[in-house]
Formats: C-alpha cells, sequence, structure tokens
C-alpha cells in the first residue's frame, strides 16, 4: 500500500473556468450549509472541521516527511487541556487559548520528539502510541489539576473580546463558521508550509532519507520541526474541540481519536491536501451518520477502515486529483521511459 | 594569501568493522582541478574509505581536511551544505516519485537557503530563489540530456539515466569536489560516454575535482590523471594510471595471486 | 519479606498471561512485519467462549478453556484468510489500519451480541495455596506452570516440526522462503491462529483471577502486549518471554507501592525509558525464534 502522492508542480496554468465553478461551487456549499442542514449534520461538520487540524499535522509526518506517528491525539489532549485551563483558572478569551494550546502542544513537542524521532518504524510508532497512553495516565491521575475521569467541565464556549465587548460564539451555527475561518485559514497555512522550500525537502525526507543528507539536508533538524509544527496543528484543535463540546476528559486519549485521525489522513490520501479535507468531512461524517447504535455504529466503521485498505489503498486522493484534472480539460498520462 | 593546493586531505584513516580492518591507515590527497580514481579489488575498502571521509560513518583514527578545515565526524548533510562535497551512491539512487528537475531543485535547496529556519519562509524572496534554482536545472539537465524526461517521475527512468540525474544533482549547489562511487556501474556503453564527457565537462568548466571509484580501467586511463589502489585496506600503489595496471602488486591483488 | 515475595509471585503469574499473549503477537509479527492491534480482541473472544460455555452449556473449566480456544482459532482462520494474509508485503501504515478495524468489528460484534455489562467467570481453581505464610492461587501457579509448557512447546516445535521451521525461516526472510517454496500464505495463516489461539488460551487462564469478563476488555491487554514485544526484540521469542516478565513484575511492585491507578502505564513508560536507553531494544530482533 503505497500511501503517499507524488509531489507535483502544478500541471497547467491560468484559469479554467471548470475549476473555477468547482472552487466557487464548494465554497458557497461551505458557507450556505448550515443554512439547509440540520442540527445535527452542523454539528458533524463542525467535528470535521476540527478533525482537520490534527489530521493536516499528522499528513506532514506521514504523507510529506514519511514517519507514521500516533502521537497526535495526544497532542490534540494537550490542547484541550492547556485551553480549558487557561480558560477556568486565568479567564482568557478564546483567541489566546487557541494560541496558547497550539504553543503548549509545540513545546512539549520538542522534548518528546527529540528521543522519539531517533526510532524507526515499529519502534517509533510504538513510542509516540505511549505518549499518549501515558497522557490518558496523567490526566487520570493528576487529579489536583484535571479532576481526574470527571475531567474539566463547563469550559466557556469560544468568546472573543472586541473593543471591550464578549462576544461568544454559541451553538452549532455560529461554532460552524468559527471552525470554517479556522479550518480554511489552516488549510492554507499548511499549503503553503508544504509549498516552501521546507516542504520540499521534507518531500525528499519521505522518498530516500541518505539521498537528502548527502545533498545537504540536515533532515535530523527537518524531522524535528515537522513533529512540533504537526504537534502545534493538533493543539490548536484540541483547543477548538474542548471550547465547542464544553469537557475535557481522559476519554481525548482513547484509541477512536487516533483511528480517526489516521483513517481521514490514510483515507483521504496521504500527501494530499485536498484528499485529506475530503477525508476529514466523509469519515467523520461517516462515523456520525452511522449513529444506529453505538456497537452497529463501530462495527460499521471498522468494516469501512477494512474496505478502504483494500478497495482504495491510496485513499481518495487519486480520485480526487482524477476529477480535478478533467475539470482542467487535462489528461494525465502515466509517465514512462 | 593563495588557495591551497590540495583540496582534500586524508591522513591515516582507519576503520574496523569487528575484527576486520576495511580500512587500514591510508593516505590520500587530492589537488585542485584533479580527477583521482580509487581501484581495488572488491572488499578492499574503497567504500568503507568513502563512507567514512563523506560523514556516513565515522572513522575509527585519522584525519579528513577539506581545504586545510578538519571535517573528521562531520555529518554528511554538513560536508555537502558547507564543505560543497558531495557523493554519489553505488546504487542509483534518485527521488524516484519526483521529476527530474524537482530532483535538481531540491539538490539546490540547501545550498541557496542558508538556514534551516530560512526553508520555512514563502515569501517573494524564496520563490525567486526557487525559480532561479529551477533555472539552473533546466541547464543542467539540458547539458546531460535529459531534457525529453525533465517532468518524469525520477523512478521511471532507465538505470543509465538516474545515474545522470544523480551525477546532475551534485552540480546543482556549485560544488568543489565531487566522489562518485562506481558511476560507470550497470549501464549501457552509450551512456558511459556521456557520463565520462560530463565528467570532464564538470572537472574543465566549472573547476570541479573529482574522486572517482571506477573498475573499468579504460575508463580510469581516459578520465583520471592520477590513481590510486586498495587492496585489503590498504593503500597498494599510487600513480599515472598507465603506471598502476603496469604495477605487479596490482596485478596480483586482482588475480587473488 | 513475605509481602515482597508475594508481590514477586504475582508479578510472574501476571508476567506469564502477558507472555502467552505477547508471543502470539511477536511471531505474528515475525511472519507479517505487521502490527496486530487487533491482538487483545482475541484474548477477550477466547475468555467470552469460556464464559460462554460455563454459564450457557454447564461445562467444567477445561472443556470451557478448549472450547474457548476452539472458538478462537475458527475466527481467526477466517479473519487470517479474509485480511491477514492480505497483509504479506503491505505498508506497515496499511497493516495498522486493517487491524484497528479488525479490533472495532470483534470487539463491538461481541457487545452487540452479549451486551456491554460485566460478566462474572465463575469456575476455576481460586484456592489459595500456601507456602508458610505465603498464599498463592493455584489458578495463579497453573498459569505459571502452562506458560513455561506453552514456552518449551513452542521452542520444540520451531525446532523440531516443519510448520515450526517454516514459521522461523519465513520470519528470517519472507522473500527467500518464496523462492525456495514455502507457502507463505499458508505460514502467515497458521502463524495467526496459533498466536490467536495463545492470546484466547490466556484469557480464559486468566479469567478466574480477573473474575470480570467484558467486550473492551481486550485493547488493555493490546496496549500491555505492544510494548512487551517491542522490548522483546521484535519477533524473538525469549525476549519476549523475558520482557514479559519483567513487566509483570514491575507492574505488581508499582501498583504495590504506588497504587493500582498506575499499573496500566508501566509498559509504555518502561518501553520509552528502555528506548532513550537502547534504541534497538534489549534483545536483538535478528535473533528470531
Amino acid at each position: 500500500m503505497n500511501l503517499t502522492e507524488p509531489y507535483q508542480s502544478d500541471g497547467a496554468r491560468g484559469v479554467q473556468p471548470l475549476r473555477l465553478v468547482l472552487v466557487l461551487g464548494l465554497a458557497l456549499v461551505a458557507l450556505c450549509a448550515p443554512l439547509v442542514l440540520g442540527t445535527y449534520a452542523v454539528h458533524a461538520a463542525v467535528i470535521a472541521m476540527i478533525f482537520l487540524l490534527p489530521a493536516h499535522g499528522l499528513n506532514l509526518l506521514v504523507g510529506y516527511t514519511g514517519m507514521l506517528s500516533l502521537a497526535q491525539a495526544a497532542f490534540f489532549g494537550l490542547g484541550a487541556y492547556t485551553s480549558a485551563l487557561m480558560s477556568i483558572h486565568l479567564g482568557t478569551s478564546f483567541p489566546v487559548n487557541f494560541a496558547g494550546a497550539a504553543l503548549m502542544a509545540a513545546i512539549v513537542a520538542v522534548p518528546l520528539g527529540i528521543p522519539a524521532l531517533r526510532l524507526r518504524t515499529t519502534s517509533f510508532v510504538m513510542c509516540t502510541l505511549g505518549f499518549v497512553i501515558i497522557g490518558q495516565a496523567i490526566s487520570k491521575n493528576w487529579i489536583s489539576v484535571t479532576r481526574g475521569d470527571m475531567g474539566l467541565s463547563n469550559i466557556d464556549k469560544p468568546t472573543f473580546r472586541l473593543l471591550g465587548a464578549s462576544v461568544e460564539v454559541a451553538g452549532p451555527v455560529q461554532t460552524y463558521y468559527l471552525a470554517l475561518a479556522i479550518g480554511a485559514l489552516a488549510t492554507g497555512v499548511f499549503w503553503l508550509l508544504v509549498r516552501s522550500p521546507a516542504g520540499r525537502n521534507l518531500v525528499a525526507i519521505r522518498e530516500n532519507e541518505t539521498l537528502a543528507e548527502s545533498l545537504g539536508v540536515p533532515t535530523w533538524k527537518y524531522r524535528l520541526a515537522a513533529f512540533v509544527i504537526a504537534a502545534a496543528f493538533a493543539g490548536a484543535g484540541g483547543s477548538l474541540y474542548v471550547h465547542y463540546i464544553s469537557v475535557a476528559s481522559p476519554l481525548m486519549f482513547q484509541t477512536i481519536y487516533t483511528t480517526t485521525m489516521l483513517i481521514i489522513v490514510l483515507g483521504g490520501g496521504a500527501g494530499s491536501i485536498t484528499g485529506v479535507v475530503f477525508g476529514a468531512f466523509l469519515f467523520v461524517g461517516l462515523s456520525e451518520g452511522l449513529r444506529v447504535t453505538p456497537e452497529l455504529r463501530m462495527i460499521a466503521y471498522g468494516l469501512c477502515l477494512l474496505l478502504l485498505v483494500f478497495k482504495f489503498p491510496k485513499g481518495f486522493a487519486p480520485l480526487l486529483q482524477k476529477l480535478w484534472d478533467r475539470a482542467g480539460g487535462i489528461t494525465r498520462k502515466e509517465g514512462s521511459a | 594569501m593563495t588557495a591551497p593546493l590540495t583540496i582534500l586531505e586524508v591522513k591515516g584513516l582507519t576503520k574496523s568493522y569487528g575484527a576486520v580492518r576495511a580500512v587500514d591507515s591510508v593516505d590520500l590527497h587530492i589537488d585542485r582541478g584533479e580527477i583521482l580514481g580509487l581501484i581495488g579489488p572488491n572488499g578492499s575498502g574503497k567504500s568503507t574509505f568513502f563512507d567514512c571521509t563523506t560523514g556516513l560513518a565515522e572513522p575509527d583514527t585519522g584525519k579528513v581536511l577539506l581545504e586545510g578545515t578538519e571535517i573528521t565526524n562531520w555529518p554528511l548533510n554538513r560536508i555537502a551544505r558547507e564543505g560543497r562535497m558531495l557523493r554519489s551512491f553505488q546504487k542509483t539512487v534518485v527521488f524516484k516519485q519526483l521529476d527530474v528537475e524537482e530532483n535538481l531543485v531540491i539538490a539546490g535547496q540547501m545550498f541557496a537557503f542558508p538556514s534551516v529556519a530560512s526553508t520555512f519562509s514563502f515569501g517573494r524572496a524564496a520563490r525567486d530563489r526557487v525559480a532561479g534554482l529551477r533555472r539552473h536545472a533546466r541547464e543542467l539537465i539540458e547539458l546531460t540530456g535529459l531534457g525529453h524526461v525533465a517532468h518524469m517521475p525520477a523512478g521511471n527512468l532507465s538505470g543509465g539515466q538516474q545515474k545522470l540525474i544523480q551525477f546532475a544533482s551534485m552540480l546543482m549547489p556549485d560544488p568543489r569536489l565531487i566522489m562518485l562511487d562506481e558511476p560507470m556501474a550497470g549501464i549501457n556503453p552509450k551512456l558511459i560516454e556521456r557520463v565520462v564527457d560530463t565528467i570532464q565537462y564538470a572537472n574543465r568548466e566549472m573547476g570541479v575535482s573529482f574522486l572517482v571509484i571506477e573498475h573499468n580501467i579504460d575508463v580510469v586511463t581516459n578520465l583520471c590523471s592520477r590513481a590510486i589502489v586498495l587492496d585489503q585496506g590498504r593503500k597498494l600503489c599510487e600513480g599515472t594510471p598507465a603506471e598502476v595496471i603496469a604495477n605487479k602488486d596490482v596485478r596480483e591483488a586482482y588475480l587473488g595471486g | 519479606m513475605e509481602f515482597l515475595i508475594e508481590q514477586i509471585l504475582n508479578g510472574i503469574s501476571t508476567g506469564s498471561v502477558y507472555a502467552i499473549v505477547a508471543v502470539g503477537m511477536t511471531m505474528i509479527f515475525g511472519v507479517l512485519r505487521a502490527i496486530n492491534f487487533a491482538h487483545g480482541e482475541y484474548y477477550m473472544l477466547g475468555t467470552f467462549g469460556g464464559w460462554y460455555a460455563i454459564s450457557a452449556l454447564g461445562v467444567p473449566y477445561p472443556v470451557a478453556i478448549v472450547i474457548g480456544v476452539a472458538v478462537t482459532a475458527a475466527i481467526a482462520f477466517v479473519i487470517g484468510r479474509l485480511v491477514m494474509e492480505r497483509m504479506i508485503g503491505a505498508a506497515p501504515e496499511a497493516s495498522v489500519v486493517a487491524t484497528l478495524g479488525v479490533s472495532l468489528v470483534l470487539q463491538n460484534s461481541v457487545i452487540l451480541a452479549f451486551g456491554g455489562s460485566y460478566k462474572f467467570f465463575s469456575e476455576g481453581y481460586i484456592e489459595p495455596v500456601f507456602f508458610g505464610d505465603i498464599g498463592i492461587a493455584q489458578q495463579r501457579l497453573l498459569i505459571i506452570g502452562l506458560c513455561i509448557l506453552v514456552f518449551a512447546g513452542l521452542e520444540w516445535m520451531v525446532s523440531h516440526t516443519r510448520i515450526g521451521k517454516a514459521m522461523r525461516a519465513v520470519s528470517q526472510n519472507t522473500e527467500a522462503c518464496a523462492v525456495v517454496g514455502i507457502d507463505v500464505r499458508t505460514v502467515v495463516i497458521a502463524t495467526f491462529v496459533l498466536g490467536t489461539s495463545l492470546a484466547a488460551f490466556s484469557g480464559i487462564l486468566t479469567a478466574p483471577v480477573n473474575v470480570s469478563v467484558y467486550g473492551s476488555m481486550g485493547e488493555i491487554i493490546t496496549f500491555k502486549t505492544l510494548p512487551i514485544i517491542v522490548m522483546g526484540g521484535l519477533g524473538n521469542v525469549r525476549g519476549t518471554f523475558i520482557a514479559a516478565m519483567i513487566l509483570g513484575i514491575a507492574e505488581s511492585f508499582v501498583a504495590g507501592q504506588f497504587g493500582l491507578q498506575y499499573r496500566d502505564s508501566v509498559g509504555f513508560v518502561t518501553l520509552i525509558l528502555m528506548l532513550l536507553w537502547r534504541p534497538h531494544g534489549l534483545f536483538s530482533s535478528h535473533a528470531r525464534f
């Protein structure tokens, strides 16, 4: 299963009318969706856009740098607790908490990443999984701070302070627009990041680390940078999540969170931004939509994972690429010499 | 102060793997503008010597000096980046999923950007610098005759073409010294000529010095002004290619006599 | 002093439980190079099989062991054919996603079928025996004894039987085996069924000590087994045995000294500390089986 998409420089330049229609159409759908959809669907869309943040981070690791990390859920949880504690004890507003959560995740990622990145393959995967398990143990047992299994509840809804007035973002529809703005911003930042020379160096590391090293790329620094940036994305996602659902508890370190992030990236298409955005909506939507009974939902979800591995080993990114190419009037040929 | 005549100097380099002395106190120097050949039977320690001088492996003892600066134990990436001394690998390696042009742009990046942090910028200046790299890449692609495959994934090309990509990549950063590990192994005779031409061109026009591990004696004779023979980790002899080939010890080493 | 010895004995018996589960997982890793994130679910399946046989069919405990293992082996065979054999030569990401999927399906199917509540496992030999002042449940002694038997049996199998030798060969070099005519697929399925059956066996053996049986009990076992097999040197049977014992005893001490709530993170903390110290594991993963 080769999960990564080749890094492509844009084939066709200029504006194709069909593509423009496609992009504007999607933007319109995104903007109008809450007016049409029911509350529950809007809620699912909010969750999807929240999970998009740790998923972008994971994509940077798996899709661009070639490292399978399970630690995103740990940083997601760390961000959630940081934001919740700031809100409770400092009474700071959402933008401050949001930045604080991302920063905290990034700072903690440095001492965790330095030893973990010495490891390879299975050991690295296990070590990053260990961070999640240890995160859960801390959230359960550091009762004076986290209140243990009871968790921190009644976290403020996202509030903004403007000119002395305090604006609260409450309810799914308002949160939808907040999440949409954050999700779009994060996707934009991510896009710039992977298009930067650094992004190209990360792809070089994924493709062949020794070769990258021999061409002067300090691979260790880049891998650490990717790990830290990914953690910041996850921490930011955790912050938005905790202000939306208003509870931070050890349940946030459960395997299903890791599974969801993993499946968004691998199912959407590692190494593809559109694939991951699509994956976030598809898989969160699927998981929320399957709520018949919790057990049946999980069984169906599990079967979807299996179906995905066997039927779409590269995720949905290649399909999306085809659609995009067709909209741009390109028929891409498989290159061969 | 004039630049030193010697570009690379290796003193008493030794490396053991367990009880085996793969390289045993080897001295070597490469003069500026020289193409030096390194030959020897399989298992004579050539590749270990390469790895130890380029930072892929740490030597047990010995010193490596690049234009008078000691670079012993510098990691591979630093030797490449700061020393502008690049190496190839015996097994051809390219970034397989990336097209030829991207391969070359990556090769130039760490030299065009002063620091890791600066590569994270996506402003106008960074974009211009990448555009410059792209132009340079196109020139080298034309030079190596890869123009018609410039936008194909490198992994889809033939072994010989991949060797050329690898070679062109090493020319991207305006190198001082290039170390080639069997550049002709497994490529067809037509391409051998082109590789030889390109090496000579880079040597003559760009002032790049070379150290070449090569089995093909004709190529060594053609290309190198001087050759060194390694056998069982030791320097067996040194001289012009003709002298080396005529040497009795060398014949014995190769024939296992 | 008695307390100390009791803790060590308890640790060894817990370690034995882990060892039997982990050896199966490490052998599966050996032949497939895939981490089986569903491994704990087979432990759970075995326990449920045994519990069902006792509570619904009224069979005695030894028969329940056989039924539990047989049911798990049958399910594992089906999953082996449908899922695991496609993992041969697949990327690590694929096997992570696939086995997480299997884990979700198995765990929730059992909850759907039997409900999510805790079940009571009533059989087994829980009477303590006393050595001086030190008491230990007979069941714990049984577990330790059977663990030794299992490892002796495995050692014998990989050096004396055809299938055992084939397993060793595949775990050393899958490609070469395909070339010399060993049917890699059969070996993978056989190893998978054997490994998961061992997990089931361990589950039923532990049930009388743990008493409660529930659908999500497998996950914690997976999370304890993972650090063990990495510490033991992935694919290394003897290393796994030692790592399991270390973890069992360490857990017993942590639970005794600091409290039960810290027990479940001992495995990963130990693993990370060990990886800091020796990034390539305590035991060579080249000395497989």
